[in-house]
């Protein structure tokens, strides 16, 4: 099959085929790959971009920031590392002891098990399930009964009611979420992450028909507003400002993780900005087109180069695309002030929801008017038709 | 499949079954209601071994993500629920419930392997269907051919659902 | 079962054993700590908490949820159908596929008018009708 060729694992088995690595299994493997992003990936961006968020607030607000560990602060997340580490690990002794232990597993692995479907390159990718985009919402659901349960558990008033707000919110956004990945669905007709991707090329020197559609996003103009319903559903699914009224400061003091301490609130900080990667790797994968560069995708020019090469810039374009779109999730969190509740639900229920449905509505009426082609593909064929017919 | 599938097999049996002893025993309802979510994993991994993946997903995404989240609120909604202690169920039913739940562990397994083989073993021209992305296009082929109907009463359904829901749940004055 | 799913099964079991490690290497890092009658309260800021936290709340929690799953089902039934769309519409057929996606939308969109209306979505409800009196 073409599509397990893809794979992390099935491409490490190919290659250490006839080396002495070869009696190793396609499992051990599958082991090393989900190893290699978790801890060589996922868990050091969460460090880091705790660093990167007070460097950029710092700089937003005309401040310093961290500047004392290592060059420029560099190394201020594992000075903050260690400082969660050496913390006191403190078990709320009237609370429930293992609901509270269980809460942040729920929360790690609802995070980090959606970076399986995300196409890092064109072959890099731990495992490109049929159902991908399905598979990534149905794992990030886990967050949202571990951040309950968690505080529930801590028996402690702000946490209750930071936690059922947060799954309240959590639950609300996942609607137009799902709704604004409808309209690429249609689109591309696939639920692989992997294909949807391939499709979003463009190369010039094919024929217009013969053409893939350029990325999802300007497609065709509700796929632009599909792309924003996404956005900021994803925020609001992550608990980021303006959405982050489970961890509110000012009335919940720090809202589901209050009696948190040390690493355990350690381990939430880092699943939270572990799902916000995922929901920005998911959007770009989506709407921006993932490892594809625009207009060099499938050229003459990527023949000439290595593989290994054409993998690296692949993986580099694809961390730039998600890496911009945490930027701007942090450039909001300095920008925006914070909903109220009811606002909040306001805002998913009577704006987004009716939104997103309009939006499935008119990419199917889009894709059933110009054959599934884009706009950029419409408006070329209008170009070159008139020229030809003169 | 191999021997280290079959463990797998083997453990989200031992998850569902486990867990749902669990539910129908614990004392305390909130730890029955964050078990049935563990059982509902396992049958979402059990659905996955049954080559429905589209199925799993689902599964994962309406029980865990939401029908969990209602019990769990509906549990914290009435606060003597979580202080209650349920004694007498348990006591009284648990050794038949032990046997039966062990007993369903090789039956599922039995069931989930010879289903399993049965997929290896399909034709290659029915493969395709099993293995890759046609699956989730199938069960959409079948909504709007000969599932048609259906497919429209689950609508209505929904709807019938939702206006009930919501006026159970509304304030009477 | 594809074999992408095993990756997927390592993820989560080596996600599922990070916490502990870490928790674990913490515990081998850290001073012993001496629990004080303050520091093991809940935190209120500094006051002695008042009754117990597990309190009752507000049934528009519940309502939420419901609506969410009711819109999660839609979204899950679509979805197969949704795969097919673009093939129907590249063979001809898309005005049937059209029609039934158009159908299933529009009576989930009443049944959300219908919330709308009768103001099962407004968070802050009755609070005239059910307010004390005087």
């Amino acid at each position: 099959m073409a599509n397990n060729s893809a794979l992390f694992a099935q491409t490490l088995t190919d290659w250490t085929q006839g080396t002495f690595l070869a009696p190793v299994p396609l499992w051990v493997w599958a082991m090393v790959s989900a190893l290699v992003v978790i801890y060589l990936l996922a868990l050091p961006f969460g460090g880091i971009a705790t660093y990167i968020e007070r460097k950029i607030a710092a700089d937003m607000q005309d401040r310093i920031g961290p500047n004392r560990v290592g060059p420029l602060g560099l190394f201020q997340f594992a000075a903050d590392a260690v400082k969660m580490l050496s913390k006191e690990d403190y078990v709320p002794p009237a609370g429930d002891k293992f609901l509270f232990n269980i809460a942040p597993v729920l929360v790690v692995v609802g995070s980090c098990a959606g970076f399986v479907a995300l196409p890092l390159g064109q072959y890099l990718v731990a495992g490109d399930v049929n159902i991908g985009v399905f598979y990534i919402l149905a794992v990030t659901t886990l967050i949202a009964p571990g951040i309950l349960l968690g505080s529930w558990a801590s028996e402690n008033k702000w946490s209750l009611l930071g936690g059922l707000r947060s799954a309240a919110q959590i639950v609300s956004y996942e609607i137009p979420v799902a709704l604004s990945i409808l309209p690429v669905i249609l689109i591309s007709g696939s639920l692989q992450v992997g294909e949807i991707v391939k499709q979003q090329g463009w190369n010039p020197d094919l024929p217009i028909a013969a053409n893939a559609h350029f990325w999802n996003v300007v497609h065709n103009p509700f796929t632009v507003f599909a792309f924003f319903i996404l956005f900021v559903g994803g925020l609001a699914e992550t608990n980021r400002i303006p959405f982050d009224l489970p961890e509110a400061e000012s009335e919940l003091v720090s809202g589901f993780n209050t009696e948190f301490s040390g690493m355990r609130f350690g381990l939430y900080a880092l699943g939270e900005f572990v799902d916000v990667f995922v929901m920005c790797a998911m959007l770009a994968a989506l709407y921006l087109g993932g490892w594809q560069l625009p207009f060099l995708e499938l050229d003459k020019f990527w023949i000439t180069l290595p593989s290994g090469l054409i993998a690296l810039i692949h993986v580099g374009v694809f961390l730039v695309k998600t890496l911009l779109l945490v930027f701007v999730v942090m450039w909001l969190r300095w920008t925006l002030p914070r909903l109220r509740v009811d606002q909040l639900m306001g805002l998913c229920w009577k704006g987004m929801v009716p939104l997103a449905l309009f939006n499935v509505l008119g990419t199917a009426i889009w894709v059933w008017a110009f054959k599934g082609q884009s706009m950029i593909q419409v408006a070329m064929g209008l170009f070159s038709g008139g020229g030809s017919s003169h | 499949m191999s021997n280290g599938i079959k463990l797998i097999l083997l453990l989200a049996e031992i998850l569902t079954v486990g867990s749902a002893l669990v539910v129908a025993v614990n004392p305390n309802i909130l730890y029955s209601a964050v078990f049935l979510l563990f059982s509902f994993l396992g049958v979402a991994v059990m659905f996955l071994f049954a080559g429905a993946d589209f199925l799993a997903a689902t599964q994962v995404v309406v029980y865990v993500g939401g029908v969990t989240i209602l019990i769990l609120f509906a549990i914290m909604l009435t606060q003597w629920m979580y202080r209650l202690k349920l004694r007498d169920v348990g006591s009284k039913f648990i050794v038949p419930a032990v046997v039966l739940a062990l007993g369903l562990v090789p039956m599922l397994h039995r069931g989930l392997t010879d289903l399993a083989r049965m997929v290896k073993a399909a034709p290659p021209e029915k493969m395709s269907e099993f293995a890759a992305s046609p699956k989730t296009m199938e069960i959409g082929k079948a909504l709007l051919g000969s599932h048609v109907l259906p497919f429209e009463a689950i609508t209505i359904l929904l709807l019938g659902a939702l206006v009930g829901a919501v006026w159970l749940a509304r304030p009477k004055s | 079962m594809e074999t992408g799913y095993i990756s997927a099964f390592w993820f989560i079991v080596i996600a599922a054993v990070t916490v502990p490690l870490m928790l674990g290497v913490g515990a081998l890092l850290r001073p012993k700590s001496i629990p004080t009658k303050k520091g093991t309260q809940a935190y209120e800021c500094g006051e002695d908490p008042i009754g117990s936290a597990w309190v009752k709340f507000n049934i528009r929690f519940y309502v939420v949820a419901i609506i969410f799953i009711i819109f999660d089902v839609e979204v899950a039934a679509v979805l197969p159908a949704a795969t097919l769309y673009k093939d129907a519409v590249l063979n001809g057929n898309g005005a049937w596929v059209f029609a039934e996606l158009f159908l299933f939308i529009a009576l989930l969109v009443l049944g959300l008018i219908y919330c709308w209306v009768r103001g099962d979505l407004e968070w802050v409800k009755g609070v005239t009708k059910f307010a004390p009196k005087k």
